[in-house]
């Protein structure tokens, strides 16, 4: 079959020409077996001896030994030469045989007058469109005078009938080629968009590609240890930095279930469960710090999505150790400088009182008012180490609110305890009421309300020269309890209000001088508000006074 | 016959403020800055009117002398005991076991004051 391929087909760059000259071989080869077999029925007949007279059977056989040598000229043209002289010689040929197949009467109005068609048919398909009619007219011009040499009238209707055929055939024609043609320019766009498609596909990849390395790149270089999962946490991807902040084999990691890097014997026990809940976490980044032989780790996980379908967890791991070091070390120097600094301080205080109260003998008034000195300064001191301890501690997450029973009643008493003799040193009056419906007692952390109410009051007499400083517990709903502490002192601009409880801020820069102070108690007091659940919000008009009002959730005291 | 207070504080000068203040209002003081001398003294001595604690000691801590000693040795069951210390969270842990808890920085005129308010009325 393949050799017949090759037999058939010619070599040419025009699609057109190629058809034809192929559809040209295919018919010279129908031709070669139709010759062949007439060879062979001639022999047998020369065999069983039928009708055929020797001359017959002579004129037969050269005829079809001239007509298949003719075709093997043909082919030989068309193959090398030309597929349209090929193609004319074969329907001139043609032509030619079929003049000689039978009587001229038979040819022209008889049994055979159909062969005449055959030429003026394939013509249109193997030699051009138009050359139909170049057959027509031969073939009516060989009608006409087979006709006229024999004596009979031309037969018009035969010629009509040629020409009406090859009308058809070269419509036929025409149109094959012309739909064979937009078949081949479709083809040629289809070509080119595929060519297209496959460049910008390639190149994709290749930025794909780039964006890969690019990213194995950053992952290999980062110092941060990352561990990529699948949705069902088998890691796929792990980076250098994990192996040697684990210091354990990347086949431990890659290909592996979290829930094995989970119970490796390094990780120490109580970590554990850090970890397991953070593979149940499924929408928001998590972070948690675990140990791992010796060292403290950071472990963060991020969930991947893709068109909002989660497709794994990206786990990123940060060697901790040396800032939890530091933490530890900030943690112990604030509980040492707690105790260390508190008890000199403790001593002075109490021997400056002790001048106050003449226990040695008495003072004159110069005296005592030096020892109140002294006892003011000490004291302040003790506030601001305290602010600061306080802030280093609510920094490192480590000030809880204890919850117990409290009075409110208690509350202003022992604040007036403390307040009261600052206000009137200063010439303010300090006075609070309590609403009547709110319940005698609930849930509290006495002491850190009770450091609320005097950083409100202190700073609210430290920034008031005359008036009074006002404190209401209200009771806004059932769920609800409050704070309010009113002074009438400068007032905070409102472009400063914003700012007020940040750390370390103190209203305009010359404020600090002359007030004192850290800045850290209204930070403080927001920061202790916000572990009670609570808000706080400020009211204040310049020159005419600032609120501070605290509202906290009111557990009832029988609750717990 | 005056009502004695056995001071327990490892700071030197505190002792002698302490000390100062309870003096003044007519008790008869005893000092002491060591938690094994303290555990010594509770066991033999007699038994004080009133203990001033600190939980911060040498060797025996301020919480081992309350839960181990005063709270067990019956002879110390009249003992009034107010514990000193600088850290609030002693407070919430002993305060059900004592009569009173100081927080440091305590004030002379306040010990005093308290202490006073304790003293029997002659």
């Amino acid at each position: 079959m393949k050799y017949l391929n090759t037999i058939l087909t010619v070599p040419t760059i025009d699609p057109d020409d190629a058809r034809r000259r192929r559809l040209l071989n295919i018919l010279l080869l129908g031709t070669l077996l139709a010759a062949l077999i007439g060879l062979a029925s001639i022999v047998i007949n020369s065999i069983i001896n039928l009708n055929l007279s020797q001359s017959d059977t002579q004129v037969l056989l050269v005829g079809i030994t001239v007509f298949t040598l003719g075709i093997f000229g043909i082919y030989q043209v068309n193959r090398r030469l030309s597929g349209r002289w090929a193609a004319l010689l074969f329907l001139l040929l043609l032509t030619v045989i079929f003049i000689f197949t039978d009587s001229p009467e038979e040819l022209v109005r008889g049994r055979s007058l159909f062969l005449f068609t055959i030429p003026i048919a394939i013509a249109s398909l193997i030699l051009a469109p138009l050359a139909s009619f170049l057959f027509a007219a031969i073939s009516s011009a060989i009608i006409a005078w087979l006709a006229i040499s024999i004596g009979l009238s031309v037969n018009v209707f035969v010629i009509i009938g040629f020409f009406i055929l090859a009308l058809v055939s070269w419509l036929s024609a025409r149109s094959l080629e012309a739909a064979l043609k937009e078949l081949r320019a479709i083809n040629t766009d289809l070509d080119r968009v595929v060519a297209e498609r496959t460049q910008a596909l390639a190149e994709s990849l290749d930025r794909e590609r780039i964006e890969a390395g690019r990213n194995r790149a950053i992952l290999n270089s980062i110092a941060d240890g990352v561990i990529v999962f699948d949705r069902n946490w088998n890691a796929t991807l792990a980076n250098p930095a994990v192996r040697s902040m684990l210091d354990i084999p990347i086949e431990l990691i890659i290909d592996k279930n979290f829930t094995e890097l989970i119970e490796h014997p390094k990780l120490a026990h109580k970590s554990r469960g850090l970890l397991y809940a953070m593979m149940e976490h499924d929408t928001q980044p998590v972070g948690f710090r675990v140990e791992w032989e010796g060292k403290t780790i950071s472990v963060s996980a991020a969930q991947v999505y893709s068109r909002s379908e989660n497709i794994g967890t990206v786990t990123v791991f940060r060697d901790f150790t040396r800032e939890a070091e530091v933490e530890r070390l900030k943690s112990t120097f604030v509980a040492i400088v707690s105790h260390e600094l508190r008890t000199p301080l403790n001593a002075i205080l109490g021997y400056a009182e002790m001048f106050k109260e003449s226990v040695y003998g008495p003072m004159n008034e110069k005296q005592v008012n030096m020892a109140e000195r002294i006892m003011k300064n000490t004291q302040r001191l003790l506030g601001l180490i305290n602010d600061l301890l306080d802030q280093a501690q609510m920094e490192a997450g480590k000030l809880t609110i204890q919850m117990a029973p409290v009075k409110p009643a208690d509350l202003l008493e022992s604040l007036h305890g403390v307040m009261d003799k600052t206000a009137s040193d200063k010439g303010l009056r300090l006075t609070s009421e309590i609403d009547d419906h709110l319940p005698e007692a609930f849930n509290g952390d006495a002491a850190r309300l009770q450091q609320i109410l005097v950083n409100l009051v202190n700073n609210a007499v430290k920034f008031t020269d005359q008036g009074s400083v006002h404190v209401k517990l209200f009771y806004p709903s059932q769920y609800k309890w409050g704070i309010e502490v009113t002074d009438t002192g400068h007032g905070i601009p409102e472009s400063e209000l914003s700012y007020i409880f940040d750390t370390f801020r103190q209203v305009e820069g010359t404020a600090t001088r002359v007030h004192g102070g850290f800045g850290l108690g209204l930070s403080i007091v927001k920061q202790l508000v916000s572990l009670m659940s609570g808000e706080i919000k400020v009211q204040s008009k310049l020159d005419e006074g600032t609120a501070f009002i605290i509202t906290l959730p009111l557990v009832s005291a029988e609750a717990t | 016959m005056n009502e004695l207070a056995l001071i327990i504080e490892d700071d030197e000068d505190l002792a002698s403020i302490f000390a100062e203040a309870l003096r003044g209002i007519g008790y008869e003081v005893e000092l002491v800055a060591d938690g094994r001398v303290a555990q010594e003294r509770l066991k033999n001595g007699v038994p004080p009117f009133l203990i001033l604690l600190d939980m911060h000691l040498p060797h025996v801590s301020g919480g081992d002398l309350l839960t181990n000693i005063i709270k067990k040795d019956e002879r110390l069951s009249n003992t009034m005991v107010i514990i000193t210390t600088a850290d609030a969270r002693m407070g919430d842990t002993y305060g059900e076991m004592v009569d009173f808890v100081m927080i440091k920085p305590i004030s002379f005129v306040q010990l005093r004051d308290l202490t006073a308010r304790l003293k029997p009325k002659e």
